[in-house]
């Protein structure tokens, strides 16, 4: 089924690419179903007792690797979020060259299923480069300036040749890839075990991305046509915090411990330094992608922490930031499309004309500052309160204050595009077509569940089990 | 297992040189059969045909042989016959069967005889030297490969007289170049037999490293092997010659020349230098490999002539097969000759596109040749990116798995800086590749755009070929694997 899952949605990818060139809407609608059936058979996965599993062997040397896909409670959550958003994302679609446009987006979230599902480290490295290969092309075919396509490559294969080399070492010292989810491993010896901790770290900061490793992003989300900024800023950013979750935790517990500080140092960076960038900017998509920066940072400072809360706190604020950055991205690529600009200093007044517009910006608003009752409230919630209990007070009443922050500069998107003095030069359009409401819906939809019921919080058990696991093997040393 | 091949000789020396004699002499029956057939349309493709089965069975012997462990020493010790040699001759062959491909796309067929033929005899010299064990075998299979190659250089019949000047020009310059490096490698050769006083290999391993004569003869024979694989810095000739000269014969020299020096490398690397624990000695090689990697891809960045580029990425590829031997361990073996067998397929997959889209006698490498190509001709460009994917270490070629054997094999080794400049060296290679990926789908530069007016259909067959092994390798990796550790 898994296999189905990955290698139907890749499949069908590339059939895309065979429907005529003219078939627009087609090839639009024929992503849509083949992207809803896979959050379909995403929804009759059961994640629990047993997890199902599929392995085939792949390589014998230099070391065993096998062709091996499984979920757990967190690849769960994140496939779930993927497939939501790549059906609603391509709703929303409306672009020139549209079939292979379409053909690129199922690729891409195929490969990135793929990297969820994938339960062996060489696995995981392949489709970690093969995701980048479809945003590359979206990004060079359809952005005003090509150019920054170079840069997130560059960038990020760099990051994945890194994660290449780490994941060649290991499995040389190691004999084999199939490592993920196997339960808490014999440590690596400490000569070796420290470098190849960071090569997988940076390979995780870059695509992140945190500070020092952003430069890339913000240009990256603003170039990127807006159903693409919806999926990689929503879960394709998501790759370096699973791998933080998924290969640091368990395979690398000590030696987390041990650059726990810098990544706690690094995150909380991050997280004042989007901050306050997104309170100066003044282009909407880029605001989306410094808060990105801000809460990301502080989902590695909780990673990072490694407690309980922290750790399902991080996984509840993984899944919510994917569909409120999922939803940000949509709305604001409607604004684009209507005014032709995202520039705040431009837009103005919108809700008057556009009031169906001006609510859901709202809502998709209120839940990335943190509102309760939407999904951000919980997993900030569950972060703060385990970063406290670590012990790092004045980390947690820092954090807050970056929190505060947020409602700041999302308040200022808002209230900038949609309230205000209306800009006579604007072109008045209408408002949200029923397609397009229904787009967000799902997001919007999960938003308040997840808010209200945070199962998510539930869902890392096992890597939970594996972070105890660490603590008791480090206090027995 | 009964094969079908009995050992046709009742001298084990003469069915060790089967396949290579089969090689040689097949092209006695290409040009002979230029001579009797009429000129014009019916000779067409009889030249390329006679070759490329005369190639076949070669591979078919050299599989039976391999089957049938018909191993050991001929001539007293000047070629063994192992799956060393058998390796080598294989992906040898197959880089000539491609090449030879390639040849009827040029305008004028007069001249399909004599290269199929002279190609035929380089590669002759080719397998000898992936079999050679002593010194004097190595410098007669260098010469073998080397002169037919020489006069395959310049052999561009029918094109303007600019493009021949080039070709000429290129002819010329390599003559010069290739046989200043074999003076210092034949040179080096007879430093080696001074300390030891035989010209075979193994009795070299007797030698003591102390001896500054065989540390200079080593220092000078690495500097031929060097010379002739195009490892920085010393190589500065193969863009040259890779642009002048004819793309049959530049394909062929971007695999068949450099898998030849490589089998000498080794072969010189494991069992003299290895055994005697002289490894220390050519450290430099191991420098060069790395710098080649960097060098190679950053002068590729600006290439605008498609040949000129593939000679610098060839350079960078050859960089990484030899960063795999850093260790001197039989695995580092294997693994070069993993990657050397994706790189034939990555390589020369990309050289059969670049020889359809480039028909005309004119041999228009430039990039904006190959602008638009994603529209003219859906196909080729989707095989040439996969060829270029491959070449940058993307999933899911065959080129993801050779770099990721190479990246444990070299950190395995201890030899981590090399694995990180082999880091380093594909994130600009990447920059390369992509750019014509871009080129051929993007940047629409509607003022080259030319229709193909396929010649031939030949290279079709190498680009399928090619990809379908670029492809298998690359996602089933074990098929070459369970082969691989029983060479040796």
């Amino acid at each position: 089924m898994l296999t189905a899952l990955v290698c139907g949605t890749l499949l069908l990818g590339f059939l895309t690419f065979a429907l005529p060139k003219t078939a627009d809407v087609t090839a639009k609608w024929y992503g849509v179903i083949v992207a809803g059936a896979g959050f379909v058979l995403v929804m009759f996965i059961n994640p629990w007792n047993p997890p199902p599993q599929e392995s085939t062997h792949w390589l014998s040397y230099p070391f065993s690797a096998n062709y091996h896909l499984g979920v757990n409670g967190i690849s769960y959550a994140l496939v779930q979020l993927l497939t939501l958003c790549a059906v609603c994302a391509l709703l929303g679609t409306k672009v020139p060259r549209q079939r292979n446009f379409v053909g690129l987006m199922l690729l891409l979230e195929g490969s990135m299923l793929g990297l969820f599902l994938a339960r062996d480290l060489l696995l995981f490295a392949l489709f970690w480069d093969a995701m980048l290969i479809p945003v590359f092309l979206l990004m060079i075919a359809w952005s005003v300036h090509p150019a920054t396509a170079w840069r997130f490559l560059i960038y990020n294969v760099t990051g994945g040749l890194l994660l290449l080399l780490a994941t060649a070492a290991y499995g040389w010292l190691y004999g084999t890839t199939d490592v993920i989810d196997t339960g808490v491993l014999p440590p690596l010896s400490d000569n070796w075990a420290p470098w190849i901790f960071i090569a997988f770290a940076i390979a995780f900061l870059v695509k992140t991305p945190v500070w020092p490793f952003h430069t890339w992003m913000p240009d990256t989300y603003a170039e990127l046509p807006a159903p693409v900024a919806a999926v990689v800023g929503a879960v394709q950013s998501k790759a370096g915090l699973y791998g933080f979750i998924t290969i640091g935790l368990p395979l690398f517990g000590p030696q987390m411990v041990r650059f726990a500080p810098w990544l706690i140092t690094l995150g909380f960076i991050g997280l004042f330094y989007g901050a306050f960038i997104a309170l100066t900017e003044n282009d909407a998509r880029k605001v989306v992608a410094y808060s990105s920066l801000s809460h990301l940072g502080l989902i590695l400072a909780a990673i990072a922490v490694s407690n309980e809360y922290a750790v399902r706190g991080a996984v509840l604020y993984i899944v919510a930031h994917g569909y409120f950055t999922a939803a940000m991205f949509l709305i604001i690529g409607y604004v684009e499309s209507r005014e032709e600009t995202r520039s705040l200093s431009r837009i103005g007044g919108l809700a008057r004309g556009n009031p169906i517009l001006a609510g859901a910006m709202g809502i998709a608003a209120l839940a990335m500052l943190g509102l309760p009752g939407l999904a951000g409230f919980t997993g900030e919630l569950f972060i703060l309160v385990g970063i406290y209990q670590a012990g790092y007070v004045w980390l947690a009443g820092a954090a807050l204050i970056a929190v505060i922050l947020a409602s700041a500069y999302m308040l200022r998107v808002y209230q900038g595009f949609m309230h205000g003095p209306e800009k006579p030069d604007l072109p008045q359009r209408p408002d949200l077509a029923p397609i397009e409401v229904f787009a967000l819906v799902p997001l919007f939809a999960a938003l308040v569940i997840l808010g209200v019921y945070p199962i998510t919080a539930n869902y890392p058990d096992q890597a939970y089990s594996l972070v105890a696991n660490n603590a008791s093997m480090l206090e027995n040393k | 297992m009964p094969h079908l091949l009995v050992p046709p000789f009742g001298n084990f020396d003469y069915n060790a040189l089967f396949p290579l004699g089969i090689v040689a002499v097949t092209p006695l029956l290409v040009l002979l059969a230029d001579l009797i057939m009429p000129s014009g349309e019916p000779r067409r493709g009889i030249a390329v045909g006679i070759s490329v089965a005369g190639l076949l069975a070669a591979a078919y012997v050299l599989v039976e042989q391999y089957l049938s462990h018909q191993f050991g020493p001929a001539f007293g010790f000047g070629f063994v016959l192992g799956g060393f040699s058998i390796a080598f001759s294989l992906i040898i062959i197959t880089a000539a069967i491609f090449s030879i491909m390639m040849v009827p796309t040029e305008r004028d067929d007069e001249k399909e005889g004599p290269v199929c033929a002279l190609m035929l005899w380089s590669t002759a010299g080719a397998m000898l030297m992936a079999g050679a064990a002593d010194l004097m075998t190595i410098f007669l299979g260098l010469e073998i490969l080397s002169l037919a190659l020489y006069c395959l250089c310049g052999m561009i019949k029918g094109a303007s007289e600019i493009r021949k000047r080039e070709a000429r020009e290129a002819a010329l310059k390599y003559l010069i170049l290739s046989s200043m490096a074999t003076g210092f490698m034949l040179y080096g050769m007879a430093l080696l037999f001074g300390t030891s006083g035989s010209v075979n290999l193994a009795a070299l391993q007797a030698v003591p490293a102390s001896n500054p004569l065989f540390t200079m003869g080593c220092g000078l024979f690495m500097i031929g092997v060097a010379f002739k694989i195009g490892l920085v810095p010393f190589h500065v000739w193969m863009p040259d010659v890779f642009e002048g000269a004819p793309i049959p014969a530049t394909a062929y020299m971007s695999v068949v020349t450099k898998a030849a020096m490589l089998a000498v490398f080794a072969r010189f690397l494991y069992s003299v230098l290895t055994p005697a624990g002289h490894e220390a000695l050519i450290w430099p090689i191991w420098a060069t490999a790395g710098l080649s990697m960097v060098v190679g891809n950053l002068a590729a960045l600006s290439q605008i002539d498609m040949k000129r580029l593939l000679a610098y990425s060839g350079i960078a590829q050859l960089g990484y097969i030899m960063a795999a031997m850093a260790g001197t361990s039989t695995l580092g073996m294997r693994y070069a000759l993993f990657y050397l067998g994706a790189y034939l397929f990555m390589n020369l997959g990309a050289f059969s596109v670049v020889a359809l889209v480039s028909r005309d006698s004119e041999e228009d490498g430039h990039l904006s040749a190959f602008s638009g190509l994603g529209t003219r001709h859906p196909v080729l460009a989707a095989a040439m990116s996969f060829f270029l994917l491959s070449l940058a270490g993307l999933p899911p070629t065959a080129g993801f798995i050779g770099k990721i054997l190479i990246l444990a094999s070299t950190v395995a080794a201890g030899y981590v800086w090399l694995a990180g400049l082999l880091i380093l060296g594909t994130a600009i290679s990447i920059y390369v590749y992509v750019k014509i990926i871009r080129i051929m789908y993007v940047h629409v530069d509607l003022a080259h755009i030319r229709e193909i007016r396929p010649l031939s259909r030949a290279p079709w067959i190498g680009v399928w070929a090619c990809a379908i092994a670029t492809f298998v390798f690359g996602f089933y990796p074990v098929a070459l694997h369970d082969v691989l550790p029983r060479i040796r």
